[in-house]
């Protein structure tokens, strides 16, 4: 029991870290349809760049809150410029191109970012001395102590308020709408006088910041990152994604909560060798079975 | 030149400059070193600068020197073009020189040891990309796991080469015919899936067979890898320099003095063989009712289901065709090594020969060469940048998708004409 | 009296809450034009995807006599329904395969059978003279057909590339292809103008009269429903509102009030 709390706790705190990468694909893809290979990897330079900022700011006597806060800004600005830039270049051009075009092209800059940045920091694995220590401890009478620590309770915390934000921006300001307009028809929303490639880049800057959100997280729970930890964080967000019903935001949060769990517990109960199985096993059932996902439209085929 | 344009680009300029400090600012000019255990930064504003500048340098006159705003991209170039009409015209008379070419290029002057690897390697990476032509060119089924098919390829002819002793001959077929049947088995479940969604499995389906591969230590060695696979033999010939006791090798059959060379040119023609092969094999199963099946799959399912044709098989031919050269290729590279482990087959291999396909015209078997050439030629050429290499051949791709997205040659063939030879 | 090629019954069909079609039932009768009528969204498109397997109904059933037996359309699934009961279809906004030829396209409507004569493409890698025999044969079909509608000498052309009057009656002809013995049209003449609406109903006519093929026909012009149409069942909302000859369907007052118009 206390060993399966454990783990719940473990789940949820990895699963905020999915569920924030997730969102990206699940916009991007609402609104162009197309999967951004990329992201993955837009959350690895968002790891690199909190990580840098971390290094920095121990040498200064700024307290610890007020840290947190600047290096949770700094990676959403750098990192959101990489994902407007990669917007830019690579999938912009291609928007009325064939359907795989783009996919190939979001490889290619998969590819160039992994492969830049082991060129500028090196390929070998950088570690973080822990930022936040300590937390709670439960049961200490028996067996199994669970702990509950600073660090899990900052990070779900941290993506509650992104999310309510988040969910407040979609649902109620002008950016929103015209994102859920280009959703549904991409030329009538040029008709009405609204610019499209401003809240392309838009939602680019949006999914880019939150994933480096999580890069910022995940380099702080794990302490240890290099630059090939975006693809199979991504293929895992990707998965969640999917799982919560491509192109719904709820979902995509639900999707990585539930993510996240299955391979905590799969880790915990069965096989951390075949860790990443679980979820490449999950993705391809979700996918073959469950493609609409649990808040997902239906995709009828039109005939 | 008005002073309003001049003033807007200048300003443009800027701003590329400031993204361009954004993006490499914090992740090229702070780099982090392990000192004593600890990371340290290492400032490196020089290079930053230099990069910056040059940004903001190259779009501004980027921004001066293309007037012509409008030009259509996706069209092809006028360059393009012209190397399209030229393939076109003279198609057959290239593709013959091309193949005596590769006959006789093991004897030109220049070809040692250094070329002839690189002429193996890019004969192999053809072939694979030859196979995979058929899954996404011509059936378009993205797959982007391909490499999972050259492993079991590699692995089955290692394992039945070790283990029963079988030779070259036997066991190719075989580890072709597994890698099919591996292919029908992968395809089946996840071939109905839409186009990016199949991306997404196959890719996954290629991950899982790599990370089995590392763990089932029983078969495989895990990480470890398997050794001793047997050197492919000239028709019972074996090439070695001091063979056992009473045993012919080849340069004693023919009488010739004993070198290196001898092999690997014999490699070279087996790869070239192998891959002439797959392509005929395409060129003509294209012009059969299944690749035309395949093909109108491509261009619509709904209408192929609609005149009968049945969606699921034709995909898992496609499938299980491309798979099996996958699995020949595999075999060669499992003799050609003596050696495999898990570390050849990693998804940037699937990357790679997806690009190939794609970038070079989907369903264009001369478009595979040409960008076998390019882009193995391109990693090749930044050898000595180890670390750069593989930023040129990611840039690559998404250059030529920017202005080429369907590929280097575009244009198709029709598999049957009305007119005889138009 | 001829006989009877289609029936169908208390067909059904749901879409969540939505009922597209309500307990429709009629006939269709071999060598007859049978056309279906009705505002948008009255469900006739519905019926198709139904009869042909995209969708699957929700209750009813629908029969085709084919050589003397009973066929349950509902069995087949959507490429059986093709390969297996000869219905063929075409749809409201032309699916043919743009990237390949005009030639290309009647191929692959031949498929099965030169999938059959190719020994499942062994045969056809060795070149057997049974299989380039086949070819041939299905050679000569395509050009037959694109004879009738003056395509050949644009054969190889691809036909994505040709004006759209063209890939509609291409459309047509490679569904013609298959051998159907029941031939499903989704608004042929739609966006078509009139001389090319005319050659349509001839192009009708030819495929009823000389290839006694029962034809199926969704359609909003008048000119071509009223021209060519033995029996015409309109539809409204999914029901069906009035069944007959063309003549009675123009004077039926049901008809004219839900679709034609009510004279003020």
């Amino acid at each position: 029991m206390e060993y399966f709390l454990q783990q719940l706790i473990n789940g949820l705190t990895l699963g905020s870290v999915y569920g924030l990468i997730a969102i990206g694909y699940t916009m991007v893809y609402g609104i162009i349809g197309m999967i951004n290979f990329a992201h993955g990897d837009i959350f690895m330079v968002g790891a690199f760049v909190a990580l840098i900022s971390f290094i920095l700011f121990a040498l200064t006597a700024i307290a610890l809150p007020v840290i947190l806060i600047l290096v949770l800004l700094i990676s959403m600005v750098f990192t959101a410029c990489y994902g407007w830039t990669v917007e830019k270049l690579a999938y912009k051009p291609l928007r009325k191109s064939f359907r795989l075009a783009p996919l190939i092209s979001a490889l290619g800059m998969s590819i160039v970012l992994q492969n830049y940045v082991q060129a500028a920091q090196g390929a070998r694995i950088k570690t973080l001395q822990p930022v936040i220590q300590g937390g709670f401890n439960f049961f200490e009478e028996s067996e199994f102590v669970v702990t509950l620590s600073y660090l899990q309770i900052f990070i779900v915390l941290v993506t509650i308020v992104l999310m309510a934000i988040f969910t407040l921006l979609i649902t109620r300001t002008a950016l929103g709408r015209a994102q859920r307009a280009c959703e549904q028809d991409r030329t009538m929303t040029a008709l009405m006088g609204i610019n499209v490639d401003r809240t392309i880049s838009m939602t680019f800057i949006i999914g880019s910041s939150l994933a480096s959100v999580a890069g910022m997280m995940f380099v702080m729970y794990y302490g240890v990152i290099d630059f090939y930890i975006g693809f199979l964080a991504g293929i895992k967000a990707f998965t969640a994604a999917v799982l919560g019903g491509i192109g719904s935001i709820p979902g995509a949060m639900l999707g990585g909560l539930l993510i996240g769990l299955i391979e905590v517990f799969w880790s915990g109960y069965i096989s951390i060798e075949y860790k990443d199985i679980a979820a490449f096993t999950t993705l391809v059932i979700v996918l073959i079975f469950f493609p609409t996902g649990f808040l997902g439209k239906p995709d009828i085929e039109k005939v | 030149m008005d002073k309003n344009f001049l003033q807007s680009s200048l300003k443009d300029s800027l701003f590329t400059g400031l993204i361009a400090l954004a993006l490499f600012g914090p992740i090229v000019g702070l780099r982090t070193v392990a000192v004593n255990e600890a990371l340290v930064v290492q400032p490196k504003w020089l290079v930053v600068a230099l990069i910056v500048a040059f940004c903001a340098v190259g779009r501004f006159f980027i921004n001066i020197y293309t007037f012509k705003k409008d030009q259509r991209r996706g069209e092809p170039s006028s360059f393009g073009k012209a190397i399209s009409n030229f393939l076109d015209t003279k198609g057959s008379q290239i593709a013959l020189g091309a193949v005596i070419f590769s006959i006789i290029f093991p004897f030109l002057p220049f070809a040692d040891r250094y070329w002839m690897d690189i002429a193996i390697m890019m004969m192999t990476y053809i072939m694979l990309g030859w196979g995979l032509n058929i899954v996404i060119g011509l059936a378009g089924l993205l797959d982007l796991g391909y490499v999972a098919f050259y492993a079991v390829g590699a692995y089955s002819y290692a394992l039945f080469a070790i283990h029963f002793g079988w030779s070259f001959w036997i066991c190719l077929p075989l580890a072709g015919l597994f890698a099919g049947m591996f292919g029908i088995l992968l395809g089946f479940p996840v071939l109905r899936l839409r186009g990016d969604y199949l991306a997404i499995v196959t890719l996954a389906f290629g991950e899982m067979i790599r990370i089995l591969l590392l763990n089932w230590y029983e078969l495989t060695k895990g990480p470890d890898g398997l050794t001793g696979i047997p050197r492919p033999s000239f028709f019972g010939l074996p090439f070695k320099r001091y063979p056992d006791e009473g045993v012919e090798t080849f340069h004693t059959f023919f009488g010739l003095e004993y070198s290196p060379m001898q092999r690997i040119i014999f490699l070279y023609y087996l790869i070239l063989i192998l891959a002439l092969i797959t392509n005929f094999f395409t060129i003509k199963i294209r012009r059969l009712p299944v690749g035309r099946a395949w093909e109108a799959l491509r261009e619509d399912e709904i209408a192929c289901k609609s005149l009968g044709v049945n969606p699921r098989n034709t995909k898992l031919t496609a499938f299980a065709v491309g798979a099996m050269f996958g699995g020949f290729a595999g075999s060669f590279f499992a003799t050609r090594q003596a050696f495999i482990s898990p570390e050849s087959f990693t998804f940037i291999e699937s990357a790679i020969i997806v690009a190939i396909v794609v970038l070079g015209g989907m369903g264009s078997q001369t478009g595979v060469v040409l960008s076998t050439i390019f882009l193995i030629g391109l990693i090749e050429v930044f050898r000595d940048f180890e670390s750069y290499r593989m930023v040129a051949f990611g840039g690559a791709m998404v250059l030529i998708m920017v202005f080429r997205p369907k590929g280097i040659l575009a244009k198709r063939k029709p598999t049957i004409t009305m007119v005889k030879e138009k | 009296m001829s006989e009877k090629l289609l029936s169908v019954e208390n067909l059904t069909m749901k879409f969540g809450g939505l009922i597209a079609i309500d307990d429709l039932s009629f006939s269709a009768k071999k060598d007859q034009i049978t056309s279906i009528i009705g505002p948008n969204g009255a469900g006739k498109t519905t019926v198709f995807n139904c009869l042909t397997g995209f969708y699957k109904a929700t209750s009813g059933s629908m029969f085709l006599n084919k050589d003397n037996k009973t066929l349950d359309l509902k069995k087949f699934s959507d490429f059986k329904v093709a390969q297996k009961a000869g219905v063929a279809r075409t749809f409201q906004n032309i699916r043919l395969f743009p990237q390949m030829s005009v030639l290309e396209n009647m191929m692959v409507a031949q498929h099965n059978k030169l999938m059959v004569a190719s020994g499942f493409s062994l045969l056809g890698l060795i070149n057997a003279p049974s299989f380039l025999k086949k070819e041939k044969e299905a050679k000569e079909i395509s050009k037959y057909w694109l004879d009738i509608i003056n395509l050949t000498n644009r054969a190889d052309d691809n036909a994505g590339d040709l004006p759209y009057g063209d890939q509609r009656k291409l459309e047509i002809v490679r569904a013609m292809c298959i051998e159907p013995h029941l031939l499903c049209l989704d608004e042929p003449a739609a966006g078509l103008n009139a001389k090319e609406s005319a050659e349509l109903n001839k192009l009708l006519k030819f495929i009823q009269k000389d290839k006694k093929t029962g034809i199926l026909l969704i359609e909003h012009d008048m000119s071509v429903v009223m021209g060519i149409s033995d029996h015409v069942v309109v539809l409204n909302y999914g029901k069906k509102i009035f069944e007959g000859t063309a003549q009675e369907t123009k004077t039926s007052p049901e008809v004219i009030e839900a679709y034609l118009g009510t004279e003020e």
